[in-house]
C-alpha cells in the first residue's frame, strides 16, 4: 500500500488542526457524555443485579400459610407448616431442582466477650451458601458437608453481629454463646449489597449447621425451604410441582394461593430487570440520537472547511490533483478528526469512570449511590459506539468531499 | 502542438449570458514564446484557462499534442494539467500553510513519484531557481519576487513541455520582474512553449509573437 498520499495528508491536517479543533472538541465532548451515560446505564443494571442476587439468585422461597379453599371435605383457615420431611419429599419428587434446602430460625440472646445482643440464629446446610450468596470474608467459611453430618458447633456470623460482639477483633477462631450453648465462629459474611430480606439483612443474621441446630431447637417444623430450578425458565413448573406435591401431601388445593407463602425471586427480577432494560434501551436511544444530532453537525463545520479551503481546492486542481485525491484528503481529514476527537473521548471517560468507581460506597444503607457510584465501562459499547460513530462520520464527511472534488478549478481559483 | 479551432465561450448567470470568446483560433507552435494581449474583458484569461485546460470551451476544437481535449474526463484533464502544463499565476497561488519544498514537490506528488525521485527534482529545482535555502520557509516568510520564482519551480516540477504564465510579473517591482523574465526566457531556449498573458509591452517583447486579443476575438 503507498502511504505518500495519506502521509502527504496527515501532514497537511497535522499543520491546520488548529482550525479542526472545533470539530475535535465537539467529536471529544459527544463520545464523553454518550460513554458516560451508557456507563452509567449498565452500572445501575449491574448494581441492581448485584442487590436483588445479594438475597440469592434463581431462587423459590416457600413457608407455611393457611388454606383458603376447602379441599376434599376439609375446611379452610387450616394452617399448612412445613417438617423436615418435606425437604427429602420434594428432593425425590422434583428432578427440576438443582437444590433443596431447610431452614429454620429463632431469636435468641448470643453473647461474646462479655458483650450481649438479641439476633435471629438460622440453622441450615451447606447449599444454602450457593443460593443465598454467602461468602465469607478472608480467613472464614460458610458451614460445610461435615459441620452438619458430625454436628459441629460452628457458627458463621454477619458483618454486624462481628462488630457488635467483637468490635475490631476478628471474630474467626472465637466463641460464642448462643441460647447457653457455645460455637466456634468458622466465618464473617464478606459485606454485599441487598435490597431483598425477610429476616433483616444478612449482616445482621447468624447461620449454624442444621443439625446443631436442632440441638438447642428441636421442633420438627422447619420455617422455610429454599428452592433452586435447574435453570431460571423452570422456575414457574418447580413451583407448580411443589403446590401440588405439598397440596397431596397436606390436603389442601393446589391453586390455593394462599396454603403455601412462595416467595419466586425469579419472577420478581424478570420484573424488575425488565425495567432496568427499559432504562438501558432508553439510555441507548438517546445516545443515537445524540450521535445523529453530532453527525450532522460534524457535515456542517466539514461543509465549512471545504467552503474556507475553496482556493487551495483550486490549486491542487490546477496543478493536477485528480477528483479522488480531493476526496480522500478530506475523508481522511474527517477520519482523522474522528479518532483524535473519540480517543481523547475515551480517554477522558474511562477514567472519569474509574475515579467515581473509587468513591467507597455504604452498601448497608442502600442508599442511591450504591447505583449510581458504580458505573460500568463495556469495551464492547465502546467499540460499538466507534464502528457506529465512524460510519457516520465517514458519511458526513463523504457529502462535503464530493463537492469538494467536483469544484470548478476556475472559480476556486478566483475565490478569496 | 496547440491548436485552436472556432473556440468560444459563453457564460451564464441566471438569464444573463456573456459571450467571453466569440470564436478563437490560434496555432501555437512547439517550443514557441508568444504574449497574449489586450484589454480588460476582452476574453484573455478566458482563453488561457481554455488553452490550461482549467476551463472547458462552449464550441470549437481544441486539440493538444494531436489530442482532442474536448473528449476527455475530469481526470484525464487533470493529468494533462499536472504533466503537460506548469501554471504561473500572477498573485503566485501557493499553498499558504505549506513551506516551498512542499509547494514544489505537489504535483511529483500527484504524478504518484516516490519519495526518492521527488526528493532528487525538488533539490534539483530548487537549487536551479536559488532557493533551495528557503526551502523550509512559508509562503508569507518570502518577497513577492521569490514566492513567484518558487510558484514557477511548481511549474516545471514535472518537467512539463508547456509553460502558462498569467501576468507573471503584475505583482512584482521592476527588478524581480526581470528577475522572472529572464527565467522565462532561459526555459524558452531549452525548448519549452511559453503562453503569457501580459498588459506590459516592455515585457511582451521578450516572445517571439504577440496575440491581440479584443472583445473576445482574435485581432488580426
Amino acid at each position: 500500500m503507498n502511504l505518500t498520499l495519506p502521509r502527504f495528508f496527515w501532514n497537511e491536517f497535522r499543520k491546520r488542526r488548529k482550525k479542526a479543533a472545533l470539530i475535535t472538541f465537539a467529536l471529544f465532548w459527544g463520545t464523553l457524555s454518550i460513554l458516560l451515560l451508557l456507563a452509567f446505564g449498565q452500572g445501575l443494571t449491574i448494581q441492581f443485579r448485584v442487590s436483588f442476587s445479594g438475597l440469592g439468585e434463581t431462587l423459590i422461597m416457600i413457608t407455611g400459610g393457611q388454606a383458603s379453599l376447602t379441599f376434599e371435605g376439609l375446611p379452610k383457615g387450616r394452617p399448612i407448616r412445613l417438617y423436615r420431611e418435606d425437604i427429602a419429599y420434594l428432593r425425590e419428587r422434583i428432578p427440576e431442582a438443582l437444590r433443596i434446602v431447610p431452614e429454620s430460625y429463632n431469636n435468641w440472646q448470643v453473647s461474646a466477650g462479655g458483650k450481649e445482643v438479641n439476633r435471629a440464629v438460622h440453622g441450615t446446610t451447606a447449599e444454602f451458601a450457593l443460593m443465598r450468596t454467602q461468602v465469607s470474608q478472608m480467613g472464614g467459611r460458610f458451614i460445610n458437608v461435615d459441620d452438619n453430618a458430625q454436628g459441629r458447633k460452628v457458627a458463621f456470623i454477619g458483618w454486624n453481629v462481628a462488630k457488635d460482639l467483637f468490635e475490631t477483633e476478628d471474630p474467626v477462631g472465637n466463641e460464642i454463646v448462643i441460647n447457653r450453648v457455645p460455637f466456634t465462629v468458622i466465618g464473617v459474611l464478606k459485606k454485599k449489597l441487598q435490597d431483598s430480606m425477610y429476616q433483616g439483612p444478612d449482616a445482621d443474621q447468624i447461620y449454624l449447621p442444621f443439625s446443631s441446630f436442632l440441638m438447642i431447637d428441636s421442633q420438627r417444623e422447619i420455617d422455610r425451604i429454599h428452592i433452586q430450578p435447574q435453570g431460571p425458565e423452570q422456575s414457574k413448573l418447580v413451583e407448580e410441582r411443589v403446590r401440588v406435591l405439598l397440596g397431596r401431601k397436606y390436603r389442601f388445593d393446589a391453586a390455593d394461593r394462599y396454603a403455601l407463602g412462595v416467595w419466586n425471586t425469579i419472577e420478581d427480577s424478570k420484573e424488575g430487570l425488565a425495567i432496568f432494560k427499559g432504562i438501558e434501551i432508553f439510555l441507548g436511544i438517546i445516545g443515537g440520537l445524540t450521535l445523529l444530532i453530532g453527525a450532522v453537525g460534524v457535515t456542517n463545520l466539514m461543509y465549512a472547511v471545504v467552503k474556507e479551503r475553496t482556493k487551495e481546492i483550486g490549486i491542487k486542481l490546477a496543478i493536477g490533483a485528480r477528483r479522488r485525491i480531493i476526496i480522500q484528503q478530506f475523508i481522511l481529514e474527517t477520519m482523522f478528526i474522528f479518532a483524535k476527537g473519540t480517543f481523547w473521548g475515551f480517554i477522558a471517560a474511562f477514567n472519569i469512570v474509574h475515579l467515581i468507581r473509587l468513591i467507597p460506597v455504604n452498601y448497608e444503607s442502600f442508599g442511591i449511590e450504591a447505583y449510581l457510584l458504580r458505573p460500568v465501562f463495556s469495551l464492547r459499547i465502546f467499540v460499538a459506539y466507534v464502528i457506529i460513530l465512524g460510519v457516520l462520520v465517514f458519511l458526513s464527511g463523504i457529502f462535503p468531499a464530493l463537492r469538494a472534488s467536483r469544484s470548478n478549478p476556475v472559480e476556486s481559483l478566483r475565490y478569496e | 502542438m496547440i491548436e485552436l479551432q472556432g473556440i468560444k465561450k459563453v457564460f451564464r448567470m441566471g438569464s444573463q449570458s456573456l459571450e467571453a470568446l466569440k470564436g478563437v483560433s490560434l496555432k501555437i507552435e512547439k517550443g514557441e514564446f508568444i504574449s497574449i494581449m489586450g484589454p480588460s474583458g476582452s476574453g484573455k484569461s478566458t482563453l488561457m484557462n481554455i488553452i490550461g485546460c482549467l476551463d472547458t470551451p462552449t464550441a470549437g476544437e481544441y486539440v493538444l499534442d494531436s489530442d482532442r481535449v474536448a473528449g476527455l474526463s475530469f481526470d484525464q484533464l487533470a493529468a494533462v494539467r499536472n504533466r503537460k502544463i506548469g501554471f504561473v499565476f500572477q498573485n503566485f497561488n501557493l499553498l499558504p500553510y505549506a513551506t516551498a519544498w512542499e509547494n514544489v514537490e505537489l504535483p511529483l506528488l500527484f504524478d504518484g513519484k516516490n519519495a526518492r525521485k521527488r526528493k532528487e527534482r525538488v533539490t534539483e529545482i530548487l537549487k536551479a531557481i536559488g532557493l533551495y535555502d528557503w526551502r523550509e520557509h512559508r509562503p508569507s516568510e518570502l518577497s513577492g519576487g521569490q514566492q513567484q520564482r518558487i510558484a514557477l519551480a511548481r511549474a516545471l516540477a514535472n518537467d512539463p513541455p508547456i509553460l502558462l504564465a498569467d501576468e507573471p510579473t503584475g505583482n512584482l517591482d521592476s527588478r524581480s520582474g526581470e528577475e522572472i523574465m529572464d527565467i522565462l526566457t532561459e526555459l524558452w531556449k531549452e525548448g519549452r512553449t511559453i503562453v503569457m498573458v501580459t498588459h506590459n509591452d516592455r515585457i511582451s517583447a521578450r516572445s517571439q509573437r504577440i496575440v491581440r486579443l479584443f472583445d473576445g476575438l482574435v485581432l488580426p
